[in-house]
Order: structure tokens, then C-alpha cells, then sequence
């Protein structure tokens, strides 16, 4: 079941503004999958499935540390177009299916990251003797194109998650057997776990960092067995 | 010196928050740098040349944290007020591309956004629901408004003498402090995280699951410079379709 088209058009000006935060306006962090997924989540009426993929893919974000020039995937569009998905599956087993989708988006949105950097870079080279005049007025232009750029990148981002998210719904529900998607799931939600253990231990580093983490691990368990 | 009596830092601050919208390979901040510094210099427009002559110079390469780019808006700005000569507000420029990122990468992104999106995780795994993400927006952009906007307060307050504002007691502690914080955070998030995710599961699938996270785990640690989360991913997903795809 396909939702509603001015649900799409929601999702798609929700993932075009998640997408603009992600390196552009204003980095407010609602990029992270653990915002852009329940909010795509409440958008189709399902708020688990976003809050459950939003956590999925906010461990994928934790193996990510976007310093510099670093090339990385982009998990916000990639979040919703998952929930998109998923929203059609049924429970824990829309898992799979969402993150399909959701991994191929998130690598189409990192290669148009560098897509982006790459016109701009032309165009302030193109620009380059204006610029050392001083003149503002070039500087503002150059900006807003920019901005308006990555405006534009993170629409069509979106907008090829949720017609991955389409094709999965009309073509992948059926097809796929309920082993599959229990495997699907499965798959998706051991990546998860590995690539977020992996990235949080990077951050941690093996000096006091590590004890801290030990001290929580213990701390968390306690309460996970007393739930 | 033509120190203005109120600097529009409030316009220069919002438009850092666009810093970054025309990060390119050649200049990387420069042009967001230039934009958000401008309403500071504005008033050096009087003297034409010196005023064209500081816009060019503040759209030149730059790159740090983008919370922390302010600190260098208004330090340069500054130093643009005091008449200090064109080499050295370029040096100066240069000199704090290093230290700023440095700083914003172990205080924002190894301390402040994994602790708090951590807390975010577990607010979701212990049931909060929508609350936990609306929670995390507003605690995180807190630290992050405050943040930048200390920074361009701090540069323009201390202009030349800048490396002052970095040795500032309240930001070393904080950055002493968010590392064992946020360590011992992802500690707590990591069980309950596993608790959430697995629940659905049936205890078959549920034995796959952790060879598959521990497997998964030793491969990404092992084969760190070469793969990735999301590699790994599409491989593995792609693997399980074709199985699922045989094994009716």
C-alpha cells in the first residue's frame, strides 16, 4: 500500500530540509536518522517504525566522523525513504526492507555530496578573479548558489529513496518469502549493532574512555535485566 | 581604528549558521566565512578599498569546525577594526584553522552530539517515544547555539589575541569532561539499544543475530581503513536476499 500523495510531498519537503541540514543550514542535528526517522515515522501515521529505524540507522551514523573533506554516506533522506519502505511491512520484518532501501540511498546521497562540492568548486573557481576584488555582492551569489544546490541534491535524494521505497512496496513485499524477510531483517539489524559497537568504540579510544564505557556497558545491562 | 560602538553580531551569527553552504575543494569555508563576516566589517565601506580588500581576504580558504568558525570571524573582523596589516590577519586566519578544529571535533563530534544522541537512544529504547527526540533537539542545540555564539562573542572580544579565548578554563573543562561522558552514555545505550532492536526476534533468529553482530564487529574493527558500515551492510543484506531467495 502506497501512502498518500500529499504524504509523499510531506516526506519529500522533510527529507529536502534534513538533507540541507545534514553540511549547509543550520546543522541543528535534525539529519540525524534518530530525528528524520520519527518524524517520517509520525508523517505516515506510524511513529514506531520511524523511532525503530531511526535508531537502526543512527547506529550506522555512529561509524561516521565528518571531519574535513571526509567522504561519507548520507543517513537522513536515507531514513525516511527506509521508513517509506518499511511502513508497508510488517512489524520487525519491515526492518529488512527498510534497510535496503535505506543503505542504497544513503550511498546515492554521499556520492551527491561530492557531486555538489564539485560544482561548487567550478563555480568558485570560475569566479575566483571577482572574488579577490572584494565585490560582496559575488561572495552572497556564490553563497545562496550553494545553498541552493544542496537545496536541490537533497530533493532528489529524497525523492530517489521514495521511489525505492515504491518499487520495494509494489515489487518486494510479495515476492519475498517470509524467511527472506526474517533474513533480511536479521542481516540488517546485526550490521547495525556491528557498525555502531564499532564506530562508538572508535570514538572511545582505548585510554580512560574505555573504563567509562565498560562502567555504562555494566550500567545499561543492569537495567535491560531489571526491565 | 574603527572599532564600531555595536557590532551586528547577532546578523553575523545567523549567517553562520550557513557556513558551510558552499563548502567547496578549493576555498572550503572561505565564501561561508566571507558572508557571515561581512556585516562586521561593513563599516570599514567608508574606506572603499580597505573594506574590498578585507571582504576578498575573509572569503579566503578556510576550514575548522563550523561551530566554532566565529571565533575566526570575529577575531579577523576585528583585527580588520585594529588596522592590523593584511599579512597578519591572513596568518592569523591560517593559525586558527588547526586549534578550532581540532577543538570542535573532540568537544562536538567525539563529546557533545554522540553523548546526547546516546541519551536520545536510550530515552527511545526505555519508551519516551517522540519525547526522547524532541528532548535531544532542544539539549543538543542548546550546547550548539551556545557554542557558536560564545565563539563569535570570544573572537571579537579578543580579536588578535584570540589563542586567549581557547585556553579558557569552562571550555577545557568541558572538553576534559565530555569524552568520559559520552563514553559512559554509549555504554548505557549499547544494551538497551540490543533490547530494542532484538525484541521482535524469535530465539532462532535471534543466535543468528549476534554471530552476525559479533562477526560483523570484528570484521569492521579488523578491516577498518578499508570497510565500512555500509558496505558491510549491502553486502550482508544482498547475501541474506539471495539465501531468502532460495530457502522458501
Amino acid at each position: 500500500m502506497s501512502p498518500p500523495a500529499v504524504l509523499q510531498v510531506m516526506l519529500l519537503v522533510w527529507g529536502t530540509l534534513v538533507g540541507l541540514d545534514l553540511v549547509s543550514v543550520p546543522q541543528a542535528m535534525i539529519a540525524r536518522p534518530i530525528v528524520a526517522g520519527p518524524i517520517a515515522g509520525a508523517i505516515l501515521g506510524d511513529v514506531a517504525t520511524g523511532l525503530q529505524l531511526g535508531v537502526l540507522f543512527e547506529l550506522f551514523q555512529y561509524d561516521i566522523l565528518p571531519v574535513g573533506a571526509v567522504r561519507y554516506p548520507e543517513y537522513g533522506p536515507a531514513t525516511i525513504a527506509a521508513v517509506s519502505a518499511a511502513h508497508a511491512g510488517a512489524g520487525t520484518l519491515g526492518f529488512g526492507l527498510g534497510a535496503v532501501v535505506g543503505l542504497i540511498t544513503a550511498m546515492a546521497g554521499g556520492a551527491s555530496l561530492q557531486v555538489i562540492r564539485r560544482l561548487n568548486t567550478r563555480a568558485v573557481h570560475r569566479a575566483a578573479a571577482a572574488l579577490e576584488t572584494g565585490e560582496p555582492r559575488v561572495l552572497a551569489r556564490l553563497h545562496i548558489a550553494g545553498i541552493l544546490r544542496d537545496a536541490a541534491r537533497a530533493a532528489v535524494v529524497t525523492a530517489l529513496g521514495l521511489a525505492l521505497a515504491q518499487l520495494a512496496r509494489d515489487y518486494l513485499v510479495g515476492t519475498v518469502s517470509s524467511r527472506g524477510r526474517v533474513l533480511l531483517s536479521v542481516a540488517a539489524v546485526g550490521v547495525a549493532l556491528a557498525a555502531g559497537t564499532a564506530g562508538t568504540l572508535r570514538l572511545v579510544g582505548r585510554g580512560p574512555g574505555l573504563r567509562w564505557f565498560a562502567a555504562g556497558l555494566v550500567g545499561g545491562a543492569a537495567v535491560v535485566w531489571l526491565r | 581604528m574603527t572599532t564600531a560602538a555595536r557590532p551586528p553580531l547577532g546578523r553575523s551569527l545567523l549567517r553562520l549558521f550557513t557556513v558551510q553552504g558552499s563548502w567547496n575543494y578549493e576555498r572550503m569555508q572561505g565564501i561561508g566565512m566571507g558572508v557571515a563576516e561581512q556585516p562586521l566589517i561593513r563599516d570599514l565601506e567608508g574606506n572603499g578599498t580597505a573594506y574590498r580588500a578585507a571582504v576578498a581576504r575573509a572569503a579566503h580558504f578556510f576550514n575548522a569546525h563550523p561551530y566554532l568558525c566565529g571565533l575566526a570571524v570575529g577575531a579577523t573582523a576585528r583585527a580588520e577594526h585594529d588596522g592590523v596589516p593584511p599579512q597578519q590577519v591572513e596568518r592569523l586566519r591560517t593559525a586558527l584553522c588547526g586549534p578550532l578544529g581540532a577543538l570542535g571535533d573532540r568537544l562536538v563530534w567525539a563529546g557533545w552530539l554522540p553523548l546526547t544522541s546516546g541519551l536520545a537512544l536510550i530515552g527511545v529504547a526505555l519508551g519516551l517515544g517522540l519525547w526522547a527526540i524532541f528532548g535531544f533537539l532542544i539539549v543538543y542545540n542548546i550546547g550548539h547555539v551556545a557554542l557558536r555564539w560564545w565563539a563569535l562573542r570570544a573572537g571579537w572580544a579578543y580579536g588578535g589575541q584570540v589563542a586567549t579565548a581557547l585556553r579558557e578554563p569552562v571550555l577545557q573543562r568541558a572538553a576534559t569532561l565530555s569524552a568520559p561522558a559520552m563514553a559512559l552514555v554509549a555504554g548505557v545505550a549499547l544494551p538497551l539499544v540490543v533490547h530494542y532492536l532484538t525484541g521482535g526476534f524469535l530465539s532462532w533468529t535471534r543466535a543468528v543475530l549476534a554471530v552476525v553482530a559479533a562477526g560483523g564487529f570484528v570484521l569492521l574493527r579488523w578491516q577498518r581503513a578499508r570497510l565500512t558500515g555500509l558496505r558491510f551492510g549491502l553486502v550482508l543484506l544482498a547475501l541474506a536476499a539471495l539465501i531468502g531467495w532460495f530457502w522458501r
